[in-house]
């Protein structure tokens, strides 16, 4: 059914609780905003199908929860993500000053060390602003990262957001080739059994 | 037909080619082919070559099919690739200047290149073309033949003005016998070759080649031109003598014997078994000699290989030496596609036996421990412990039937498990290995080699997981193949399973949850001793708590809220908890256990608690401390912090089914809900431990405490003026019936060890426990694969440190980023691996032949320092170049060593040949008779040459005294097999 997807990618959006990661992911997935969104517990999960210069590639989003108490279990998720969206909150400056918190976790839990990371400073609509965007340019530039100002209510940045980072990971041939035969995630379709210690090499009966 | 296959011609000459024969058409495609490859006009203007550049600089190649009627030919075009000269340059140079080629035959920049096609060996030249015949074609033997062939490119090179010489293969392909032809402005060059099976006598020498020469070039002159002579003679030493390969294979069965721990495990064997170099070729050279400064005829030779001004070396490699560290690999990499499982493996002990033993051994031991019963025995040694078990094993399998030998067995067992062999005295040794794990931990991060299992994906260095892949690795090698490591696996998970069921922390792994970056097996290892860490806790807990109890049992007396009644019920149950060897419904049960203990059901079971606020006080129960001196909302009581179930441990295959079934939920808004509502387990713990901690708290308490985000505080001006601080939730926590309201509502006063277990120890220990149990050999061997690759590189790392070889040093680090792919997916890709074994052994190969060469040009005692660096320079470029200058020639340090090896080859081969027989039984008087014959027919230094160059060049007019003159060589090969003289000769043709 999937015959015409180029890849499926696995991306991941982190950041503190209630800088609108679960609205930006909305806005992406379904081009909606909801304020009746309530706070994510453990993590949540999205698909979307993107076309980036002629390839369609299949993005699976698990969307995390931010709050402490969950983080210990979170980090588990990062397995095999080969992008990642780190969402601050442009009108809260704490969110900001965690933001190198959450790349040290993220450095211990991935798995790769190319995984291309986005830093999205996000709420732009309000008015007061407690983070200037030319300290979120120098942030990503400081972390080699992707950046770009957004808001999930008015749309501004989002689909932009996600496209770059995909457009980045394809443009990483490695990231994404080796990792295209091992993503076992197939949705409702379900595993033969008992298969998993055994590679392709050898024949099982 | 003509017309079809040559259009371009038709188009554009007007001649008719309708009536062209056969070779007119083969003249004008070779005509065409010096066309398309742009090799017409003038070569010359391009710089000599600097010295060495043949060897240096890169050849390229064009080749393309010809044909000659029906018969295939190739034309290829051989060429030095040089930076390309100016244009404006190229105009300067004067119309009449010589080909490119014809210089080449007289510079000196390049003779005897190490690694070129042999008409460059022959004629010095940087650039040519070639016409052979196709594969399975014929070859060119008849004259008439040849005749045509030369004559065809004659004409194509007169035609075109191209000035690059052109060659034919004639004769059988073994003989690279070539004729060919050069052209210029009034100047031509013929390649002519003669190649014979023998040396005929009177040609044996220098004098007689000159003959050859000087009748060739026909010259009158007189006196005649100066002949430029080089001359080079190779040297064969194949027998290295005392000199031979110092390496021994290790002694396995020493390392294991006896009374040695494990100490010796862990190694992996590295070097070669048999001598990886095996031949050196010794090139003595004299260049710029003249005629009558050496003399070389068929009575007298001046040419003393010793005397030589120049020597070069090269070595000849073993193809592939067996080694030790490859050989211990492959057989490794052997075993993954072995199918049998350990039961057919080992012939017996089926699975149900299995079980029947296992209950044998839990009965056997909880006769040992009923008396202390439900503390497990704290003054047993584990040693003892860890014997016991396997004694008991070993009862139902004869000794005889024991694939791995019982001694071997055991100091294995003890290298994997170093801690059973610490006399247990004291209690704190149950502590010492996570202290251990985690002080070494911080010294090992600071190496960087330490970081590798991170790449690989394997484990760290001296986990318990890499220490077993070490020990399967050497056993599966010298002690018993499969069936060896068959049986180790079922010892290694027996002992497991009796530290699960005796609280025995396994030894060698880094605390806290799995460590998703490690191999799947060490991540089980780990979840393993996180199942015995819990049952610890729980068990530590238990006890403090029924301790407690008995003393306020002790000051209240009994009957009182029906307590002692639930407390037998809670020592029944731990019993049953503790007794090992459940069955597998049995552990399903055990899903109702809880956190901590099962405790007295009487207290406060209610939702809510707001309404009973006096008496709240004292029912506080499970507080960790304070939060930030933050008070309740509705009461002056401190806001506290609960004491929480930690959440549970994951590895990674785990987390993948789990996630498959999140993501099987779909991403619709139920799906959401649901996923949310699977996951709220931890949350509403959480909030059943705040609950407790905090009697008479609300919703906003704990939103305070657990997500202060969602607590907005604001200040507002009250109607007195004042300005105070407001709280609420926020807006997303106000929506009426979201999850968090719901979970609140849901949630019980309970704190943290009165709950549910979040996480099944007993459960998730015996999953483990069986998973690694059903491991076939092959499972287990591809498990550790990792960590074998691991410590490969790892010694191919430490071994090229000793020897210092920049190439392997390059190709290990490749090698690394490589296997780190690799070794990346779930899904190994076996043929990559193997690719990127035989890489390593390769790698190996070559540290073992810098060893060897090393060896052999090792310094005497008492010599100089230069000396030695100078040799270590030598050694390494023979490692790396294809030929290596030896400086000093037979003077310098590296030449008097090669001197010396030859001088011994020497003696023994004449004492082999000719003295040995009479020597043996002579050798008490023989003293004085030996040194008269050593001295009458002295043995040679130098065994005869096994192959003899000649260059002979010099610039005379030709083919009249007042012709131009011109550059005419001529090189000679003599070998024992081989005759060859490859001419070229330059004539004037101007006025012919
Ligand atoms: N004005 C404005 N509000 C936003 C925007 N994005 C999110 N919000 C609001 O911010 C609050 C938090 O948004 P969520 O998407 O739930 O935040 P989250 O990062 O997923 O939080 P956790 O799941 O707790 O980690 C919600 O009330 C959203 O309505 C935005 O771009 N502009
Ligand atoms: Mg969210």
């Amino acid at each position: 059914m999937d015959d015409d997807v180029l890849t499926t990618l696995k991306l991941l959006i982190i950041g503190e609780s209630g800088v609108g990661k679960s609205s930006l992911l909305l806005r992406f997935t379904e081009d909606t905003f909801d304020p009746e969104q309530s706070a994510t517990i453990g993590v949540d999960f999205k698909v979307k199908t993107l076309a980036i210069d002629g390839n369609r590639a299949k993005l699976a989003i698990w969307d995390t929860a931010g709050q402490e108490r969950f983080r210990t279990l979170t980090p588990s998720y990062y397995r095999g993500a080969q992008g990642v969206i780190l969402v601050y909150d442009v009108t809260k400056r704490d969110t900001f000053m965690k933001l190198e918190n959450w790349l040290n976790e993220l450095e211990t839990y991935t798995t790769r060390n190319d995984i291309v990371k986005m830093l999205v400073g996000n709420k732009i609509d309000k008015d007061d602003h407690e983070v200037d965007r030319n300290e979120g340019l120098k942030f990503a530039r400081k972390h080699s990262m992707l950046f770009i100002e957004a808001s999930a209510k008015t749309k501004d940045g989002v689909q932009c957001a996600f496209e770059e980072l995909v457009e980045k990971i394809l443009q990483t041939p490695g990231l994404w080739e080796s990792e295209n035969q091992g993503q076992k995630l197939r949705l409702g379709d379900q595993e033969q059994g008992g298969g998993r210690a055994c590679g392709g090499y050898c024949s099982i009966p | 037909m003509a017309a079809d296959s040559d259009p371009e011609s038709e188009v554009f000459e007007i001649t008719d080619f309708t009536t062209a024969s056969e070779w007119e058409r083969f003249v004008s495609r070779v005509e065409e082919v010096l066309n398309d490859w742009k090799l017409i006009g003038s070569s010359a203007g391009k710089l000599s070559p600097e010295k060495g550049e043949y060897t240096s600089g890169t050849w390229g190649e064009k080749c393309q099919d010809i044909n000659f009627a029906d018969f295939k030919f190739y034309i290829t075009h051989h060429f030095l690739k040089q930076e390309c000269e100016k244009d404006d340059e190229k105009d300067k140079v004067e119309e009449d200047a010589f080909p490119l080629a014809m210089q080449d035959l007289l510079c000196m920049n390049n003779d005897f290149p190490p690694r070129a096609h042999c008409l460059v060996r022959w004629y010095g030249i940087r650039e040519f073309v070639v016409i052979s015949p196709g594969t399975n074609c014929e070859a060119i033997i008849s004259e008439s033949k040849c005749n045509l062939l030369l004559s065809s490119i004659s004409i194509s090179l007169a035609n075109s003005g191209c000035q690059v010489p052109m060659f034919v293969q004639i004769q059988q392909k073994w003989r690279r016998m070539y004729a060919g032809e050069c052209q210029g402005p009034g100047v031509r060059t013929d390649f002519e070759m003669v190649h014979l099976r023998k040396v005929p006598s009177q040609y044996n020498h220098l004098s007689g080649l000159l003959d050859i020469f000087r009748s060739k070039i026909g010259c009158t002159l007189s006196p005649l031109p100066p002949v430029n002579i080089t001359i080079r003679f190779t040297y064969i030493l194949q027998d290295w003598q005392q000199h031979s390969w110092p390496q021994q294979p290790p002694d396995f069965d020493t390392l294991l014997g006896g009374e040695v721990g494990g100490v010796e495990f862990g190694k992996i064997p590295f070097g070669a078994c048999e001598e990886p170099i095996s031949e050196l070729h010794l090139a003595t050279t004299w260049p710029h000699l003249t005629e009558g400064i050496v003399v070389d005829n068929d009575v007298y030779s001046d040419l003393d290989p010793l005397q030589a001004p120049h020597w070069s070396v090269r070595v000849r490699t073993a193809e592939n030496p067996q080694c030790l560290l490859g050989d211990f690999l492959s057989e490794f990499f052997k075993l993954c596609c072995r199918k049998e499982s350990t039961e057919e493996v080992l012939g017996r002990g089926s699975a149900e036996d299995e079980g029947k033993e296992n209950s044998d051994i839990s009965s056997a031991l909880n006769k040992l421990t009923e008396p202390v019963a439900p503390v497990p025995i704290s003054k047993l040694s584990v040693s003892n412990m860890v014997h016991s078990a396997r004694k008991h094993i070993r009862r139902h399998r004869r000794i005889d039937e024991s694939p791995l030998n019982t001694d071997i067995l055991n100091s294995v067992l003890l290298y994997v498990f170093p801690d059973a062999a610490v006399e247990k005295s004291s209690e704190n040794s149950k502590n010492k290995p996570a202290q251990s794990n985690a002080c070494g931990k911080a010294e090992q991060d600071k190496n960087s080699d330490y970081n590798l299992f991170l790449q690989l994906k394997s484990a760290p260095i001296d986990s318990l997981t890499y220490r077993l892949a070490l020990c399967v690795c050497l056993v599966n090698y010298n002690h018993g193949g499969l069936r060896a490591v068959a049986h180790l696996w079922q010892e290694f998970v027996l002992e497991l399973r009796y530290r699960w069921e005796n609280n025995y922390l396994i030894y060698g792994l880094a605390g806290g949850p799995p460590d998703l970056r490690c191999c799947l097996l060490h991540q089980k290892l780990q979840m393993l001793n996180c199942c015995i860490e819990r049952k610890r806790a729980r068990d530590e807990a238990r006890k403090v708590l029924e301790e407690s109890k008995e003393r306020e049992r002790k000051v209240s007396g009994s009957g009182q809220n029906g307590r002692p009644a639930s407390e037998s019920a809670t020592a029944s149950a731990s019993k049953k908890e503790v007794s090992p060897g459940k069955s597998w419904d049995s552990w399903s049960d055990s899903e109702d256990e809880f956190f901590e203990c099962l405790s007295d059901q009487g207290e406060i079971e209610a939702p809510h608690t707001e309404g009973e606020k006096d008496g709240s006080k004292s029912k506080a129960e499970g507080r960790l401390h304070p939060y930030n001196n933050m008070t309740l909302l509705n009461s002056t009581e401190p806001l506290y912090i609960p004491v929480t179930q930690e959440p549970a441990p994951m590895t990674e295959d785990l987390l993948e089914e789990q996630s498959e079934v999140l993501a099987k939920l779909g991403t619709s808004a139920e799906g959401t809900h649901l996923r949310a509502r699977m996951q709220s387990a931890c949350l509403l713990s959480d909030m059943e431990s705040f609950k407790a901690a905090n009697p008479g708290c609300v919703l906003e308490d704990f939103v305070r405490w657990y997500s202060p985000r969602d607590y907005v505080e604001e200040e507002v001006v009250d109607e007195k003026g004042n300005t105070v601080v407001k709280g609420e939730l926020s807006a997303r926590m106000k929506i009426p019936g979201n999850m968090w309201v719901e979970a609140w509502e849901t949630a019980r006063v309970t704190p943290a060890r009165r709950q549910r277990r979040l996480f099944d120890d007993t459960k998730e220990a015996e999953k483990v426990l069986h998973y690694l149990a059903v491991q076939k050999p092959a499972d287990l061997t591809r498990h550790l694969l990792p960590c074998i690759l691991h410590a490969a590189i790892l010694k191919l790392k430490e071994e090229e440190a000793v020897e210092d070889i920049p190439s392997v040093r390059k190709t290990i680090q490749q090698a690394t980023s490589q296997a780190s792919k690799l070794l990346h997916t779930p899904n190994y890709d076996y043929k990559k691996l193997e690719d990127f074994i035989n890489q390593l052994m390769a790698m190996e190969t070559v540290i073992t032949r810098a060893r060897s060469l090393k060896a052999k040009f090792a310094m005497c005692e008492g010599e100089k320092v230069e000396d030695t660096d100078e040799l270590e320079t030598f050694v390494s470029s023979l490692l790396e170049e294809p030929e290596v200058v030896v400086v000093g020639a037979g003077q310098g340090p590296a030449g008097s060593i090669i001197h010396r090896l030859f001088v011994n080859a020497q003696r023994l081969a004449d004492f082999t040949s000719d003295e040995a027989a009479l020597l043996a039984p002579l050798e008490e008087d023989s003293g004085r008779d030996r040194k008269q014959t050593a001295g009458s027919n002295k043995v040679p230094d130098f065994p005869p040459p096994a192959g003899r160059e000649i260059l002979v060049r010099t610039c005379v007019p030709r083919p009249a005294p007042y012709s131009k003159a011109l550059p005419q060589r001529l090189f000679c090969v003599l070998m024992r097999e081989e005759f060859r003289l490859a001419g070229a000769f330059s004539s004037d043709t101007s006025f012919f």
